[in-house]
């Protein structure tokens, strides 16, 4: 306690500083995903009758390599990318206020359906629809905020219960909905295109240029706000208030922030982006909504996105199209194994960047500091790691930072 | 008659794997593991029954003798499958102190996309179900009694949706309330997820109190995956279609108590199974709304959430969920 009260004055040298530091622990992330699933599709392969060992190898090689095949496929990354950018800001706003957003795909799907309702029935231009998605995604996300605010109920249960609601009523809707749907079997929404041109995202000429209908203004829709998340997160009041609540409620109560206010309008904001994310997936006239009743996984997918850039939005940029990539190289294991080995990955990266940025900080500490640290980590195996690493950094040892971490948390 | 029979068998199988995982929940959080992995858990615990179900064993003379000692068997095998699958979340909780709510976050996103390519594998087809066997029912005639003697909805309520994890959930149910509260084992447990360093203190050792805990909640959320795969017809199908969450809600709903979440058990099976019957059941207003099922299917969760809003001055959960172990802080 004594060392975090005097540290701002104190300049300690550090051996990695903190931006490294989470790269380093993304890509440690990342390689570990990777490493896993391709040691299971060996396992896999070893319990088949006739075993091929090379296959495993081929087909991750395809994997990989996927998404550079041609223009189409890194068109298709760029596709993939937009809505995941945009569910990645979804789930890391609110993780910067300290909330666990996992109903981004409540969000999202309900956003989606109106995004629709306005574009197909209500004949609205492209944009206006991405008003409407924002509206009822934030709608959808006022609700747990408030609960959290006002009752002191876990955001995780309140947005996973309204994940499903959120399923069965936009699912009630598109049955009631006749003039919305395809002709008979009717399971579907009818296409964009078909009723109103001026609903679909623009595609600045591209589509006939590049011969792939996959390409929309989407992914400069997306950068554009996270740069505005960006902005708000670290230039304004608000972003400030946002992130001391994260940090610490009870001292952000304290310093005159109304703690509920912010978590509510976080919330709001949170199921606002996760909206447009519904819309830009929709909008692009590339996949309709069915009545099929499971959970669209684009909102889950979020969480990998944003815990991989730790919540700072530019860069969710880099691993929402980063987490694209992946899906579209998941195409290469369908018919071999099956594409959801796209979704181990992910689960293994997400399982690894829990702990990650935990391990990686103990490890400097430990670095940095010697042994007057009497944090935890005594086991063997970060003693290993330690000794490994020290080898690793000690040529990197000219980066010297001022401690910040002490301060900020 | 017939359709309160329904109602009420039914209400009781769909409550069996939401007491499960409910009580599987209570004792991960007790020793202070928010273990929101229930949902990847029971999918583990369905993807094995299933494995070893479809295995060998059912064309042995032993399934066709003692059909209910298979049931048995393959709920301790899905017990055990989740409870090794929940170390993984022990290991980041307790261990790397990592966050438990994103670590259990992958394990969900793990355990479907896991059961899938397993299948995948074993069956060389686009297929993602391993339908059970029929000798898992319990009849009329399992208990002695001929079912040609009794009326017909007696036999609905009793026997046609009984299953021997129904029989044995209370059985755990009873076992569970015993450990934790009348064994020095489960006040230890409590410590752990109240006040660990108080609990350190006085020599209890937290990090083995949680693995334990977590292991059993593993346990029992496999068995529940088993059951719920039962009542969802009798097969795996990748997907527990979101049980393991509203078993967390159950258990928020029974105050972390085992009695009162069988109480919350049984509210929530109640609004389920009538939005599964919904179309069946001739009496339900309709609203003048195509395929208003959705509408019921909605009622749980909706319902979840207003009853969470109105206990939630009472609730009151474990001090030291969500919390990793720092013996450093007291």
């Amino acid at each position: 306690m004594l060392k975090d009260i005097k540290s701002p004055q104190v300049k300690k040298k550090r051996v990695i500083s903190d931006k490294s530091l989470t790269f380093i622990s993304a890509l440690f992330a990342i390689l570990a995903g990777l490493v896993m699933s391709f040691i299971l599709l060996y396992i896999l392969e070893a319990t088949k009758a006739e075993s091929n060992y090379a296959l495993p190898v081929q087909v991750f090689n395809n994997f990989l390599t996927y998404a550079f095949k041609d223009t189409r496929s890194i068109i298709k990354v760029l596709y993939n990318a937009a809505p995941l950018i945009l569910v990645g800001l979804s789930v890391g706003f609110a993780f910067k206020a300290g909330l666990f957003n996992i109903g981004a795909t409540g969000q999202y799907t309900v956003a989606a359906f109106f995004s629709l309702v306005a574009v197909i029935l209500w004949g609205f231009p492209w944009w206006a629809a991405i008003l409407v998605a924002m509206i009822t995604g934030g709608l959808w996300g006022f609700v747990p905020g408030y609960f959290k605010a006002k009752f002191n109920i876990n955001e995780v249960i309140t947005t996973i219960m309204l994940n499903w609601v959120a399923l069965y009523f936009t699912k009630l809707l598109l049955y009631n909905l006749p003039e919305l749907r395809t002709l008979p079997p009717g399971n579907r929404t009818d296409p964009i295109a078909y009723h109103n041109p001026t609903g679909l995202l623009p595609d600045l000429g591209l589509k006939e240029l590049t011969g792939s209908s996959f390409i929309n203004i989407g992914i400069i829709i997306a950068i554009v706000v996270a740069i505005i998340i960006y902005i708000v997160m670290n230039k304004t009041t608000f972003g400030f208030e946002i992130k001391a609540c994260g940090h610490n409620k009870d001292a952000s109560i304290y310093a005159g922030i109304k703690a509920k206010r912010t978590i509510v309008l976080t919330m709001i904001i949170s199921g606002a982006l996760a909206g447009i994310a519904g819309a830009v997936s929709f909008l692009a006239g590339t996949i309709q909504f069915t009545t099929d009743s499971v959970l669209l996984p684009m909102g889950f997918n979020g969480i990998p996105v944003a815990l991989l850039a730790f919540s700072n939005p530019l860069g969710i940029v880099v691993s929402g199209v980063f987490i694209g990539y992946l899906y579209v190289g998941g195409q290469a294991f369908e018919g071999v194994y099956s594409s959801e080995v796209t979704n181990i990955i992910l689960s293994v990266i997400i399982y690894f960047s829990a702990f990650a940025l935990i391990v990686s900080q103990m490890i400097r500490r430990k670095l940095s500091n010697g042994n007057d640290d009497s944090g935890t980590g005594k086991g063997n195996i970060f003693k290993r790691i330690k000794e490994k690493t020290v080898s690793l950094f000690k040529k990197k040892e000219d980066v010297v930072e001022n401690d910040e971490e002490e301060v900020t948390n | 008659m017939d359709t309160v029979a329904i109602l009420i068998s039914k209400t009781v199988l769909y409550a069996v794997p939401l007491l499960l995982g409910a009580l599987a929940g209570m004792f991960s959080e007790r020793s202070g593991i928010i273990n929101i992995a229930l949902e990847g858990i029971m999918i583990v615990g369905s993807l094995f029954a299933g494995v070893f179900l479809s295995g060998a064993i059912i064309n042995s003379a032993l399934a066709e003798n003692a059909p209910q000692l298979i049931v048995f068997i393959t709920m301790i095998v899905s017990g055990l499958a989740g409870l090794i699958f929940s170390l993984l979340l022990a290991f980041a909780a307790i261990k790397l102190k990592a966050n438990q709510v994103i670590s259990g976050t992958a394990l969900n996103i793990f355990a479907p996309a896991f059961s899938v390519l397993l299948i995948y594998a074993l069956t060389y087809t686009g297929n993602s179900k391993i339908p059970f066997p029929d000798l898992i029912n319990l009849n009329a005639e399992a208990f002695g009694i001929d079912s040609t003697n009794i009326a017909d909805w007696v036999n609905t309520l009793l026997f046609k949706n009984l299953y021997l994890t129904t029989i044995l959930s209370i059985v755990i149910l009873i076992i569970a309330f015993t450990v934790l509260y009348k064994t020095k084992f489960g006040l230890r447990l409590r410590a752990c997820g109240e006040h660990p360093q108080a609990a350190d203190s006085v020599g209890i050792n937290v990090i083995k109190m949680r693995y334990t805990g977590v292991a059993i909640s593993g346990f029992l959320a496999g068995i529940g995956g088993f059951a719920f795969a039962m009542a969802n017809g009798s097969v795996h199908q990748s997907d527990v279609l979101g049980y393991g969450f509203l078993a967390l809600a159950v258990m928020i709903f029974g105050n972390w108590k085992p009695f009162r979440i069988l109480f919350a058990a049984l509210f929530f099976s109640f609004f389920k199974t009538i939005a599964v019957l919904a179309s069946t059941i001739s009496f339900l207003p309709t609203f003048g709304l195509i395929k208003v099922e959705n509408l019921y299917k909605m009622l749980p969760y909706i319902l979840t959430l207003v009853v969470l809003a109105f206990t939630s001055k009472k609730s009151r959960a474990p001090k030291a969920e969500g919390i990793p172990y720092d013996p450093g802080k007291r």
